[in-house]
């Protein structure tokens, strides 16, 4: 019994701060989202699910959660597949292999936001490094970020350079941590480089893909940082994601019914995804540990 | 000319002084204030707030401003209201003229007419000396609200070494929609299928995208909004119609523009690199023009339809509610300086906005500027066609759906009538609760 | 396996793989290329000519003068360093007492509340900014640096590093730590921390980095400029700049604000490093 008192007593002030600043928070906006508070008057009344009504009527945020998606699998996936490849490149340390890490690792540490300062220059039509470079190889003008149908691909693009080199530290660490005898034992066998991918490397990593793939999925969901910075959203709300969406409704258009309904939703969906993952991840714990 | 140098040595005279005054201060009898500005068109303009404001502290010792660079109209609108609720709101702040409306309804800001009682003023006496142009931003429901500070027109800039290269006549600029057709094409050059300049190029990003659109919805016949109540936009009217189809046209029938969203650091590089013979944008922008422009280029008003109208634009000095007597009368001893008709010609000079107070033009300095400035002079004139800036309730949410709409006519992706339908039936629905009594939307 | 497979590569295949991927490399670095080239190039006219990354030009310090003109960047770092390290410490004391209880004691709902702080990894507080102002505001915090830092003190990911790092230690050390009388606190202070100080030093790297580049949170919470932090500053730092097309002042804030980060990560390269892969493989 003195061990569950003890427990209880450690485990206070991250329960605490837990409970503050996730669970009530979580609580409290399923609440509110039932509210309505007209501008200029003093109480909210209740009003069941008619901030939800508004909310999917609203076609900016329909565009908003088809646009996270189609950013979610854009950006995910590619970034995973460059880590890895990347990882199979570099695993070997040599002065040349860590010198070309540490470049690519790098943009994980700087801020997003000053990361999207340099892209506004990147993406910059005409005298932008993107265009200026690709007008030496002949290409005409692009506008990345002006044209709706191709501003949203140019926002994944700086997301999977900002990240992939993150994933490929993960991917390195996994590679490291599988055995020389695997490889010995496929070669004996005649293995092809691509069966040793396929059979012995892909399934031994499948742990830190789970993981890797978990933390990516966070990214996607959770910063907007660049949206704010390059695009607010547009044009024509092309790159508008949810969680700028929430951000906007809630900070310049003054309604928080539409910000805390959205919050709800994107809640829920995360909920569902971390069940799904919880599952993987502990797998993934079990293997390691 | 504005010499770079003499402005990095002010600006970094100005610096010291600055630093001088973070360190900590004797006890004295003097008033600190805070102040929150932004910048809108060229971000080095807050270095010269700074100097400005130093200018003012050191020109007596009685209050102490310490001037606090906010980033954009809209943020600063946002930061101001918020510190203000949450108890801490600065004395002073220059916020953008449409945003005023905001602040009254939140029963934040102070009537200016207080102020002027003491100094055994009215309202109207006070803005007889002001423009009529900026007169009803500045006004809610008949009251002063907010003394104008910078105020600009959209205005069209045009490089004339592309006109003489297109055969056009350098002097004579395009006064209405159809000359602008006309020599927009001839302005038009492409390299194969690849365009190398556009005709014209302006803003369309969400904000200042509306407030062009304001000024050709208007040059069209129309009103965009209603100036008297705040609670309506004519999104779908012929005007406005009318307005969005001319920009389909300009991108679509004409290839006079870009077919894609242009943001204004785009158009003033295109227009600074050749890429773009014409260009609508603010008069804010003068300075850097001036600046920037390596070829022979002039200024004109922006071609009208059945009129010529622009809205008029700029930011004004509010003071916050919720201030000690003291640090009330600082605010405005601030605020009367800073708006004073040398001030306001000295800030017009640097900056290229124009000085809301008629007697800063009859100032000796100011007259001797236009001489050697014509293009200033055009600004000046074209202020008879002003009309205020549009202001509803909630005005950022009702200017995003305008925004999307014009977006989306440019790139082709609605027709104008299709496009203006939708912009309307968002914003009434954003403005439905504050018109609806019962405060609750309509179904 | 590359280990394997390297061993027997031709030369042109060698080549060929060296040339992909330096060129990649290239590609890779071409927006801090910029941005250190351009930081130092003098402002063309109205920003043309600014993508060339050949030096063919005067180094020129103007565009860190005007740069540090135009933003407080003093109180931006020192707002910043209150911030990370506010966070880190208390998150250090937070994390470490929670994973010690879920490693060595024994209590009910253990896996229920386990679960619950695992759920934290997923509902990160950005997605809760709404009901988090809302809470900030109720308790009188908001505008405060405090603030900035509050929905961050519980870290699940660092609870679950250190967790696993704990239990990988063996229970031997403790009980002989114990039987020479040692209260839990000497345990902790004299046993596992030094046995975990790799997870812990990964951890608050983690940490330092993820809360020095935090930008919506603080944007939401903190109103008054002098209470900004970096991130903050440099966003409207530089859509002022944008607006002017002053590419040069741009690269130069830029660069003020991830000085340090670049300072840190040459220095200690190999700990950024494997701190980061640490956190990968637990």
């Amino acid at each position: 019994m003195k061990s569950e008192l003890k427990a209880w007593v450690y485990l206070a002030p991250a329960l605490f701060f837990l409970v503050m600043f996730t669970y009530y928070p979580m609580l409290q906006v399923l609440w509110d989202s039932f509210f309505f508070k007209a501008y200029g008057q003093e109480s909210a009344q209740f009003v069941w699910f008619d901030n939800y009504k508004r909310l999917f009527a609203d076609p900016a945020f329909s565009q908003a959660v088809r646009n996270n998606l189609i950013y979610a699998l854009g950006t995910v996936f590619p970034s995973l597949a460059v880590g890895f490849f990347l990882a199979l490149a570099l695993m070997k340390s040599t002065k040349f292999r860590n010198f070309a890490r540490a470049v690519f690792f790098f943009p994980t540490l700087v801020p997003l936001i000053a990361a999207a300062a340099l892209w506004i220059f990147v993406y910059f039509p005409n005298v932008g490094l993107l265009d200026y470079y690709l007008g030496k190889l002949g290409f005409g003008p692009t506008q990345w970020l002006g044209d709706s149908n191709i501003a949203l691909y140019s926002l994944m693009l700086l997301a999977i350079w900002k990240n992939a080199g993150f994933y490929m530290l993960f991917y390195i660490s996994g590679l490291q941590g599988i055995g020389e005898e695997y490889y010995e034992a496929a070669e004996l066998e005649g293995a092809t480089w691509f069966q040793r991918l396929r059979y012995i490397t892909l399934p031994l990593l499948g742990p830190t893909t789970a993981f890797v793939f978990i933390i990516a999925l966070i990214h996607v969901f959770t910063y907007v940082d660049h949206v704010v910075m390059m695009t607010h959203g547009g044009p024509i709300g092309s790159t508008n994601l949810v969680l700028y969406y929430i951000f906007q409704n809630a900070h310049e258009f003054n309604d928080a019914a539409k910000a805390t309904a959205s919050t709800v939703v994107s809640v829920g969906v995360l909920l569902a995804i971390s069940f799904l993952s919880i599952r993987t991840m502990e797998r993934g714990i079990h293997y390691e540990s | 000319m504005f010499a770079k140098q003499k402005f990095i040595a002010a600006a970094l005279s100005g610096a010291l002084l600055a630093s001088g005054a973070l360190l900590p201060s004797v006890a004295s009898a003097q008033e600190d204030i805070k102040f929150y500005f932004p910048t809108s068109v060229q971000g080095r303009l807050a270095l010269i707030m700074k100097e400005v404001v130093n200018e003012y502290n050191s020109s007596q010792d009685k209050v102490h401003v310490t001037a606090v660079y906010t980033g954009s109209y809209a943020e600063t609108g946002i930061k101001a209201s918020a510190a203000m609720e949450a108890g801490n709101p600065p004395a002073v702040a220059m916020v953008g003229a449409n945003n005023v409306l905001d602040f009254v309804q939140k029963n934040q800001i102070e009537p200016i007419a207080g102020f002027l009682a003491e100094d055994g003023s009215t309202a109207t006496q006070f803005l007889a000396d002001f423009w009529p142009g900026v007169h009803a931003n500045a006004m809610v429901n008949g009251d002063l609200y907010a003394v104008p500070f910078q105020n600009s027109t959209p205005i069209l800039f045009y490089n004339k070494e592309a006109f003489a290269e297109a055969g056009l006549d350098p002097e004579v600029p395009p006064a209405n929609w159809k000359e602008l057709i006309e020599m927009g094409q001839k302005l038009v050059k492409k390299d194969g299928d690849q365009v190398v300049r556009y005709g014209l190029e302006f803003p369309q990003q969400v904000g200042y995208g509306n407030w062009i659109l304001q000024g050709f919805v208007m040059a069209n016949g129309g009103q965009y909004y209603n100036t008297e109540y705040p609670g309506e936009v004519y999104y779908d009217s012929p005007a406005t119609r009318g307005a969005l189809q001319f920009y389909d046209d300009l991108a679509h029938k004409y290839g006079i523009m870009p077919d894609t969203v242009t943001p204004s650091s785009q158009v003033a590089t295109d227009f600074f690199s050749g890429r773009a013979a014409m260009m609508v944008s603010s008069t804010g922008g003068l300075g850097n023009v001036r600046d920037n422009a390596q070829f022979d280029y002039g200024v004109a008003f922006v071609p009208g339809n059945v009129r010529n109208a622009v809205p008029v634009g700029g930011a004004s000095m509010v003071i916050f509610k919720g201030q000690s007597d003291a640090q009330r009368a600082a605010a405005w001893d601030f605020v009367s300086w800073i708006t004073s008709a040398e001030q306001l010609g000295a800030w017009s000079r640097v900056s290229g906005y124009f000085a809301p107070r008629i007697s800063s033009y009859d100032l000796p300095e100011m007259q001797a500027f236009l001489e050697e400035h014509p293009d200033a002079g055009v600004a000046v004139d074209q202020l008879k066609y002003t009309r205020p800036w549009y202001a509803t309730f909630n005005y950022l949410a009702v200017a995003q759906p305008m925004g999307d709409a014009l977006q989306m006519v440019v790139s082709g992706k609605a027709t104008a009538s299709d496009a203006a339908r939708r912009a309307q039936e968002e914003a009434d629905k954003i403005l439905a609760p504050f018109n609806n009594s019962v405060g609750y939307p309509v179904e | 396996m590359s280990t394997n497979a390297s061993r027997k590569r031709s030369l042109p295949a060698m080549l060929l793989f060296f040339i992909i991927i330096g060129s990649v490399t290239v590609i890779w670095s071409g927006p801090f290329l910029w941005m250190i080239i351009a930081s130092f190039k003098p402002q063309t006219f109205g920003g043309l000519d600014m993508a060339s990354l050949a030096p063919n030009f005067k180094p020129t310090l103007d565009n860190y003068r005007m740069a540090l003109m135009s933003a407080e960047f003093g109180t931006l770092y020192i707002n910043t360093i209150i911030v990370t390290f506010g966070t880190l410490s208390v998150q250090l004391v937070t994390v470490v007492l929670a994973a010690y209880a879920f490693a060595r004691l024994e209590f009910r709902f253990k896996t229920l509340i386990f679960y619950m702080f695992l759920m934290q990894l997923m509902i990160v507080p950005p997605i809760l900014i709404v009901p988090n102002l809302k809470t900030i505001v109720s308790i009188g915090l908001d505008d405060t640096l405090v603030a900035v830092m509050a929905p961050y003190f519980a870290s699940a990911f660092g609870i679950f590093l250190m967790r696993q790092t704990f239990k990988s230690i063996p229970r031997d050390f403790e009980d002989a730590a114990v039987i020479d009388g040692c209260n839990w606190f000497q345990v902790l202070r004299y046993v596992l921390l030094p046995l975990a100080k790799p997870a812990l030093v990964a951890f608050s790297i983690v940490s330092i980095v993820a809360h020095w580049n935090e930008f919506l949170w603080p944007l939401m919470v903190i109103d008054s400029p002098d209470k900004m932090t970096l991130t903050v500053g440099l966003a409207s730092f530089t859509r002022a700049a944008e607006g002017a097309a002053d590419w040069g002042l741009i690269a130069a804030g830029t660069m003020i604000v991830m000085f340090p980060l670049i300072v840190a990560f040459v220095l200690f390269q190999r700990q950024f490093v494997s701190s980061f892969m640490f956190s990968g493989i637990k």
